[in-house]
C-alpha cells in the first residue's frame, strides 16, 4: 500500500511500490530507497521549488526544509535524516494537505462505507507517519467522533485528539517533519486554527464522552478519559475537571464489593455487570495514576487503596504505585489505609504476589519496604512485620526484576536464596539481566562500604553487614514474627561458622562477578568494574583489580563518559571509604596511563584532591606521590617502552591521546603547586624558621641537604617540579614554573631560596656551572638549558626579590632601631606597613595566600605590623570576606563538586576528620575559620552535598571592577625595561646583598620616579580608563610616605587581589577580561533586518520568524543572529536565535 | 518513568518517537546519543537480541527488530529490567502487527496501528497494558475485559 501518497487515484502496481518508498523515504531512508532504488533519483530541491504549488504547500515547504537545515546545523546525525526528505518532495508534493483534505472530505460523506474504510485504511495510518496534527483537522475529527460508528475510525480519531491535546508544537513523534502548526495559523495557511482554538472544544467534548454512563458506550469512555489524561498537566482548570470525573467514576464503581479470583487475571468469565465495572475501574485508576499526586487527601489515598482490590491487572498495578509513591511521603496513614488488606487473614497483598504482572510486585515491594522502614510505625509492629513478611516472600519470585527490588529494599540482610538467584543471574545470555546484576552487587558492595565506614565490619566479614543495618534500623527488633520460615540473620545469633559461609558465598558471587567482565557489551562491563571497586575491601589485594581494569581499558571500545563515569565511582568509594585513598589513586593511574585521551581532567584532578584531603596526616605523602606518579611517566614513544611493565606502559600513541597526555601532566603539575604545601604541611606563615637562617645556607648543597631533611614531601615535590621546569613539554615547563613561584611564596626557607635559586638559574640560562652544581647536588638530569622561560620567569624572580630586599632592609631597620634604642615611630611604621601590604598585592597575583597571615617580610616583621594595626585600628583582611579564596584552589574544589558524582549512598561515611584536616591546616589561619561561607561549602562538598556551587563565583569574575592585575601587569612589563637595565645589579640583589641595592627596585614601585607610568597607561587599557582614577588615587598612597592621615580603607588592595587570581588551568585570560569581551558587543551600532523567510524554531533559545516581520539584529554566533521583534510573535516571544541567511539586513 | 521510546531504521532516521519528561532541548542530544549508539553497537545482532546501557541513572535497552531497531530508556523504576520487559512487549506487537520482523517497508505499511498499539503500551511514560489479547481489543475500541 502506498504510505504517502493517499489519494485514492489509481497507481500502477510496480511504480506504486517505488514511490511508496521513496515516500516512505521521506521519514527518510536510503534503505526504503534502495528497496525502490532503480527508479527515481532525486534532483535538486531547487527544481522543486519551482514547481507549481499552492501557498500552503510552498509554505510547508520552506517550513520543512528550514527544520531540516536548522537541524541539520544542530546535528549532522539528524542531517542524515533530512536527506532523503527532498527525494520525497520531488517525487510526491507533500500530501499532508491532500490527506487533511481527505479528512474533511470524509468526515462530511461518513454515512457512506467507502468513506470509513478509506479513513481506517488509508488517511488515517498516512497522517499518523506525520510528526504532528495540525489543529485545524480537530473539527472535523469532532464531527467523526460524534457521528462515526465505526470502532476503527473511532480508535484513530481519539488517538489523533490525544496527541492534539498533548501537542505543544515542541513534542514531534517523528517521521516526517511537519511545521509549527500554530506559526503556521499565523500567516492564515490553514484557515488560521491553532491549538488554542480547538483544545477547549476537544476537551469538553470528551469530558462529556468520559462521563456518559451507557453501558454500550463503556469503551469509548475509557479512551475518551485516556485522552483527556494526555493534556499538558499545567492547566488547573482541566485538572479539577479530570480529578472530578476519575472520583466521579471510582464512587460508582469502586465501592461495590468485588472479591477478585485467584489466578484469574479478570480477562475471561463474570458477568457482564462486574466486566464492565472491572473495565471501569481500570480506567478511572490509570487516569489516576497520571494525574498529580495528591498527598495530603484522604480520599486520594481511600481510592487508591480501594484498587488494590480491583479485578483488572493493571488496574491493581496502578493502584500499588500510587500507593508506593504516597507511602514514601507518608507511610502511616498508608499503613493504616492497608492494614485490614495486609493482614494474613484477608490477605489481598498476598493475592498481589501471584498476580502475572512484575510491576505490581515492584511496586509491592517498594510499598512494604517504605511502610517497614517507617519510624512512624513503630508502636505498630504487627503491621510492619506483615509488610515485612510480604517483601521476604517476594525476594523468592521468580522475575529478576522483583527479586532485585527485593534485595535492594533489604540490602545487607542477605539470606542465600538471593545470592544464589544473583549468581545464577550472572551466568544469563541477557544483558539486561548481567546489567542489573551487577548493579544489585554495586549496591551490595555500598552497603558493605558503609559497614566498614559505621566500624561495625572487621576483616573478612568476621560480623556480617546484618550489625550495620540492625544497628540503623531498629525496626528490626522484632523480627521473631516472621512467618514462612523466613529467618532473619542478626549479628547477634551470627556464629562464627555463619561468618565463614558468608564470606565464601561473597567470594564466589565476586567470582561469578569476574567472570562477567568477559561480557562483549561494554556498558555490563562498565557497571561490573564498578560493582568490583565497591566489592573491594581496603584489606584485599588489589592485584587483580587492577590488572582487569588495565585489560578491560586496552579495550577501545569503551566510550569517553564510561571511562569518566567510572571514575567517579572511584571518587565515590573514596568517599565512603577514606582509608582506601591510596589504593584508589593507583587504579586512577591506570586511567590516566592507559586512556589518556577519554578522561577528563577536571574529574580526574577531583579525585586526586578529595584523596589528597583524605588520606589524613600519614597518608598525605604517599598520596602525593601517588598523583606524582603521572609526571614520571616518560612521554609516549612507540618502541622505546621496553622497560615497563605492562600497567605502566602508556597507551598514548597517536597525536590525540599524546596531547590528552599532555594535558593530563599539566594538571598534575597545577595540582602539585597548588597542594605540595599542604601535602607538607609546611606554610610560610607557620614556617618557624627564621629568614636569617636561610642566608646562612647559601650555599646549594647545604641547601637542598637542609630542604630534604626537613621536608622530604615537599623535597621531593620540588625535585619533581624542577625537573618538569627542564625537560616537560613547553606548556608543561610554563605551569611547572607557576607551580614552583607559588609553592616559593608559600612555602618558608630554604624551600623559598632552594626554588629562587632554581628560577634564577633557569632565567639565566646558560649558566652551566650552576646547573652542574645542581646536577651533581639532587641526582637529576637537568637537561638542557636556554629554557626560553625568561620572559615568564622575569616576574616571578622580582617577586621574591622584592620580598628579600624588604627582609634585608626590615633587618637593617630593627638593627638600626635596636642599636640607636629608638622606638619606632608612626611614620615608619605606617612605611612598613605599607611595603608590606604592597608585598602581598604583588604575592596575591601569583598564588593564594592568606592575607591575614602571611608576612611577606619575615616572621619578625609581625609583631611590628601588628602594633601599626593596633594602632590605627585597621583589621586585617579576613578570609571570609577575601574573594581570592573563591579564586584558587579552594574555590576549584568548590567548582569540581559540581561535576556529576554518582552520590554514595553513604556519603556521611566521611566524617569530621576530613573537614578538620582542612581546618587545621588551612582554616585556623582564620581564613576558612567559623563563619566563613566557604568553609561550610567545602564541607558541604566533601560530605557530597554540593551541587550548584560555581554561580557566585562566576558572578564575582565578572562584577569585578577591573582594576588591579592589569595595571599591575602592564607595570611589571614596563618594569622588565627596567629590570634588564640594572640586570646586574638585581641580579646580585638576592639575598646576600644586603641593603645594598634594596633602592633599586623598591623604589621603582614607589612610584614617584615613574609619574609616567600610570598617566601613559589607560591609554593602551581600557580597563583603566574606566577605574583609572581610583586607583590612582589609592595608589598615591604608596608613593607618599610622608602623608599624615591614614592609609586608605583598603579597598583598593581588595578588588586588586580579586583581579589577581588566576587558575593556570582554566584559562585566566578569558576570565578577567571577560568583562571586557562584552563591551564591545553592547557598544555595537544595533542593526535592522527584515525576515526573508518564515522560520520555525528548533528550539528553546530560537525564535520563530514570519517573512517580511522587521527585526533588531543584537549580534551574530556563528552563523545565527540574535534578533528582537518588535512585538511579540504568537508563541509570545521576542527575541531568539534566527539563521542568518533568513534575515535581510537593511 | 520511561523516558523515551524511539524507533529507527537501520541508517538511523528516527521512523517513531515519543519523549515522556524530556525537556524539548534534551531530545535532540538523546536522539543522537540513542542513534549513535545503535549505528556502533547493533550491527549483527540478532534479531530481539538485547543490548544495554546506561547513562548516569538512564538506562537504556536496545535491539533490532528486522531493519527497524527500538530503543527505550527509563529511569528509577524503569530500569534495565522493566525496559526488557516492556521491549519485549513492544516487539511483540510490533511482530504481531507485521507478521514478522518488519522491513522498514512492512513497518511503514502498518505505521498506523503501530502507533495505536504504542499507545496503548506506553501511556504518558508508564508501562500500561501488556497483555498482547488486551492490546489487541483497545486498539479496535473494545473494552479490555470482554463479556
Amino acid at each position: 500500500m502506498d504510505l504517502i501518497s493517499a489519494d485514492p487515484t489509481p497507481v500502477p502496481a510496480k511504480s506504486s511500490s517505488s514511490s511508496a518508498s521513496a515516500s516512505a523515504s521521506s521519514t527518510p531512508s536510503p534503505a526504503a530507497a534502495s528497496a525502490g532504488s532503480h527508479v527515481n533519483q532525486p534532483m535538486s530541491t531547487k527544481t522543486t521549488l519551482g514547481e507549481k504549488k499552492s501557498k500552503r504547500a510552498t509554505l510547508m515547504q520552506i517550513q520543512n526544509d528550514t527544520i531540516s537545515v536548522a537541524k541539520a546545523a544542530l546535528n549532522p546525525v539528524k542531517a542524515n535524516i533530512m536527506m532523503p526528505q527532498r527525494q520525497r518532495q520531488k517525487k510526491k508534493p507533500v500530501s499532508y494537505t491532500q490527506l487533511a483534505r481527505s479528512i474533511h472530505e470524509l468526515a462530511a460523506t461518513l454515512d457512506q462505507k467507502s468513506s470509513q474504510k478509506q479513513l481506517v485504511n488509508h488517511v488515517f495510518p498516512k497522517l499518523a507517519v506525520y510528526n504532528s496534527v495540525d489543529p485545524s483537522l480537530a473539527p472535523s475529527l469532532l464531527m467523526l467522533n460524534q457521528q462515526c460508528e465505526d470502532r476503527n475510525v473511532l480508535r484513530y480519531v481519539y488517538y489523533y485528539l490525544a496527541r492534539i491535546l498533548s501537542d505543544t508544537g515542541m513534542s514531534p513523534g517523528g517521521g516526517i517533519p511537519t511545521p509549527n502548526w500554530d506559526a503556521l495559523a499565523d500567516i492564515d495557511a490553514g484557515g488560521g486554527v491553532t491549538r488554542a482554538d480547538v483544545v477547549p472544544r476537544i476537551v469538553n467534548q470528551l469530558t462529556s464522552e468520559a462521563s456518559n454512563s451507557e453501558t454500550e458506550f463503556h469503551a469509548r469512555r475509557l479512551q475518551a478519559l485516556k485522552a483527556l489524561t494526555y493534556s499538558p498537566s499545567g492547566n488547573s482548570e482541566l485538572l479539577s475537571k479530570l480529578y472530578e470525573i476519575v472520583f466521579g467514576l471510582l464512587d460508582k464503581v469502586a465501592d461495590v464489593p468485588n472479591k477478585r479470583k485467584k489466578g484469574v487475571f479478570g480477562t475471561k468469565g463474570g458477568d457482564k455487570e462486574s466486566i464492565i465495572r472491572s473495565n471501569l475501574q481500570y480506567a478511572a485508576m490509570s487516569a489516576l495514576r497520571r494525574l498529580p499526586l495528591d498527598p495530603g487527601n484522604p480520599l486520594f489515598l481511600h481510592r487508591a487503596a480501594q484498587g488494590v482490590s480491583f479485578a483488572d491487572p493493571v488496574a491493581v498495578r496502578h493502584s500499588l504505585e500510587i500507593l508506593s509513591e504516597l507511602a514514601a511521603r507518608d507511610p502511616y496513614s498508608v499503613a493504616m489505609t492497608l492494614e485490614k488488606l495486609a493482614s494474613p487473614a484477608v490477605g489481598a497483598l498476598q493475592d498481589i504476589l501471584h498476580l502475572n504482572d512484575v510491576l505490581a510486585r515492584v511496586a509491592l515491594a517498594r510499598l512494604c519496604h517504605s511502610i517497614s522502614r517507617a519510624r512512624a510505625l513503630d508502636e505498630r509492629p504487627d503491621i510492619r512485620s506483615h509488610f515485612n513478611s510480604i517483601l521476604y516472600q517476594l525476594l523468592l519470585d521468580p522475575s529478576e526484576r522483583v527479586c532485585y527490588e527485593a534485595i535492594l529494599c533489604i540490602l545487607g540482610k542477605y539470606d542465600n536464596t538471593e545470592r544464589h538467584g544473583l549468581e545464577s543471574s550472572f551466568r544469563s545470555f541477557s544483558r539486561p539481566v548481567l546489567h542489573a546484576a551487577a548493579r544489585v552487587v554495586q549496591e551490595m558492595g555500598k552497603s558493605r562500604a558503609a559497614a566498614f565506614a559505621m566500624g561495625l565490619q572487621d576483616i573478612d566479614e568476621s560480623v556480617h553487614v546484618n550489625a550495620f543495618s540492625d544497628v540503623l534500623d531498629d525496626a528490626e527488633t522484632n523480627d521473631s514474627s516472621h512467618p514462612e520460615g523466613i529467618r532473619r540473620t542478626s549479628s547477634i545469633s551470627a556464629g562464627p561458622g555463619r561468618n565463614e559461609t558468608i564470606a565464601s558465598l561473597l567470594a564466589s558471587l565476586m567470582e561469578v562477578v569476574r567472570t562477567t567482565v568477559a561480557c562483549e557489551c561494554v556498558y555490563v562491563r562498565g557497571m561490573v568494574v564498578k560493582a568490583l571497586i565497591w566489592m573491594q575491601s581496603p584489606h584485599e589485594s588489589l592485584d587483580e583489580l587492577k590488572s582487569i581494569i588495565a585489560s578491560e581499558l586496552s579495550d577501545p571500545a569503551w566510550p569517553a563518559a564510561l571511562v569518566n563515569d567510572v571514575l567517579l565511582t572511584l571518587h565515590a568509594r573514596f568517599k565512603a571509604t577514606p582509608d582506601m585513598a591510596v589504593i584508589l589513586l593507583e587504579i586512577a593511574r591506570i586511567f590516566a596511563t592507559k586512556v589518556p585521551g577519554k578522561i577528563d581532567a577536571d574529574v580526574l584532578q577531583l579525585l586526586w584532591k578529595t584523596c589528597l584531603i583524605g588520606a589524613g596526616p600519614d597518608g598525605k605523602h604517599t598520596a602525593l606521590e601517588a598523583v606524582t606518579i603521572v609526571l614520571d611517566l616518560p612521554p609516549p614513544q612507540p618502541g622505546s617502552m621496553s622497560g615497563l611493565t605492562s600497567l605502566d606502559r602508556v597507551s598514548a600513541s597517536d597525536p590525540k591521546s599524546a596531547l590528552a597526555l599532555q594535558k593530563l601532566v599539566q594538571a598534575a603539575v597545577w595540582f602539585l603547586g597548588e597542594n605540595a604545601n599542604y601535602a607538607a604541611s609546611e606554610y610560610a606563615w607557620e614556617s618557624a624558621t627564621p629568614p636569617g637562617t636561610a642566608l646562612m645556607m647559601l650555599d646549594a648543597d647545604k641547601m637542598v641537604a637542609a630542604a630534604s631533611s626537613r621536608n622530604p614531601t615537599l623535597a621531593g615535590a620540588l625535585t619533581r617540579l624542577q625537573r618538569c621546569a627542564f625537560s616537560g613539554s613547553w606548556e608543561v615547563r610554563i605551569v611547572a614554573v607557576q607551580a614552583l613561584t607559588t609553592i616559593a611564596i608559600r612555602s618558608g626557607e630554604p624551600f623559598r631560596l632552594q626554588i629562587y635559586e632554581f628560577l634564577y638559574t633557569l632565567a639565566e640560562g646558560g649558566v652551566q656551572s650552576q646547573l652542574s652544581e645542581m646536577h651533581l647536588s639532587n641526582g637529576e638530569d637537568q637537561g638542557v638549558s636556554g629554557t626560553g622561560l625568561g620572559v615568564l620567569i622575569t616576574p616571578m624572580l622580582k617577586v621574591l626579590d622584592e620580598m628579600y630586599v624588604g627582609q634585608d632592609e626590615l633587618i637593617k631597620d630593627i638593627r638600626n632601631h635596636d642599636n640607636a634604642n629608638k622606638e619606632w615611630k608612626d611614620e615608619e611604621l605606617k612605611k612598613l606597613y605599607e611595603t608590606h601590604e604592597r608585598l602581598l598585592d604583588f604575592v596575591s597575583l601569583f598564588c593564594y595566600i592568606p592575607r591575614a597571615k602571611y608576612l611577606p617580610l619575615g616572621p619578625i616583621s609581625a609583631k611590628l605590623i601588628d602594633t601599626y594595626r593596633t594602632k590605627h585600628n585597621i583589621t586585617a583582611s579576613s578570609g571570609s570576606t577575601d574573594p581570592t579564596v573563591l579564586a584558587t584552589g579552594i574555590s576549584d574544589l568548590i567548582y569540581e563538586s559540581t561535576q556529576p558524582a554518582p552520590a554514595a549512598s553513604n556519603s556521611s561515611g566521611l566524617d569530621d576528620d576530613l573537614v578538620n584536616a582542612w581546618a587545621a591546616n588551612l582554616g585556623d589561619d582564620g581564613l576558612l575559620g567559623n563563619n566563613a561561607p566557604a568553609m561550610s561549602r567545602v564541607n558541604e562538598f566533601i560530605a557530597g552535598v554540593g551541587t550548584d556551587a560555581p554561580d557566585v563565583d562566576e558572578e564575582n569574575v565578572f562584577s569585578r571592577p577591573s582594576v588591579g592585575y592589569d595595571d599591575m601587569w602592564a607595570k611589571t612589563l614596563l618594569e622588565n625595561n627596567e629590570l634588564e637595565e640594572d640586570d646586574a645589579r638585581s641580579g646580585s640583589s638576592s639575598p646576600d646583598s644586603t641593603g645594598s641595592v634594596e633602592s633599586s627596585i623598591s623604589s621603582h614601585f614607589g612610584g614617584m620616579n615613574y609619574p609616567s607610568l600610570f598617566s601613559s597607561k589607560p591609554s593602551s587599557q581600557a580597563t583603566a580608563k574606566s577605574s583609572g582614577s581610583k586607583y590612582q588615587s589609592t595608589y598615591e598612597g604608596y608613593g607618599s610616605p610622608i602623608r599624615e592621615e591614614p592609609p586608605p580603607p583598603y579597598s583598593y588592595s581588595e578588588s586588586q587581589s580579586r583581579e589577581s587570581f588566576e587558575n593556570p588551568m582554566a584559562g585566566s585570560s578569558s576570565r578577567s577580561y571577560g568583562s571586557d569581551d562584552d563591551e564591545p558587543r553592547k557598544s555595537t551600532v544595533t542593526r535592522f533586518g527584515t525576515a526573508l523567510y518564515d522560520f520555525t524554531a528548533g528550539g528553546d533559545d530560537e525564535l520563530n520568524l514570519t517573512a517580511e516581520e522587521e527585526l533588531e539584529i543584537e549580534y551574530e554566533v556563528d552563523g545565527w543572529f540574535y534578533v528582537k521583534k518588535k512585538r511579540p510573535g504568537r508563541d509570545g516571544k521576542m527575541a531568539g536565535l534566527v539563521p542568518v541567511l533568513y534575515v535581510n539586513q537593511s | 518513568m520511561i523516558l523515551a521510546v524511539l524507533f529507527a531504521n537501520s541508517v538511523g532516521n528516527v521512523l517513531i518517537e515519543r519523549f515522556n519528561g524530556v525537556p524539548a532541548e534534551e531530545r535532540l542530544t538523546w536522539r543522537s546519543f540513542l542513534v549513535k549508539l545503535g549505528a556502533e553497537n547493533l550491527k549483527g545482532v540478532k534479531n530481539e537480541e538485547l543490548l544495554v546501557a546506561c547513562h548516569k541513572s538512564v538506562y537504556i535497552v536496545y535491539t533490532m527488530l528486522g531493519d527497524v531497531s527500538i530503543f527505550l530508556v527509563g529511569k528509577d523504576e524503569y530500569d534495565e529490567l522493566a525496559l526488557a520487559e516492556a521491549i519485549f512487549i513492544i516487539t511483540g506487537a510490533v511482530k504481531d502487527i507485521c507478521g514478522k520482523p518488519p522491513t522498514e517497508r512492512v513497518f511503514l505499511d502498518k505505521y498506523g496501528r503501530i502507533c495505536l498499539c504504542l499507545d496503548e503500551i506506553v501511556w504518558n511514560g508508564l508501562l500500561e497494558n501488556t497483555d498482547k489479547d488486551r492490546i489487541k481489543r483497545l486498539i479496535r475500541l473494545k473494552p479490555p475485559s470482554e463479556f
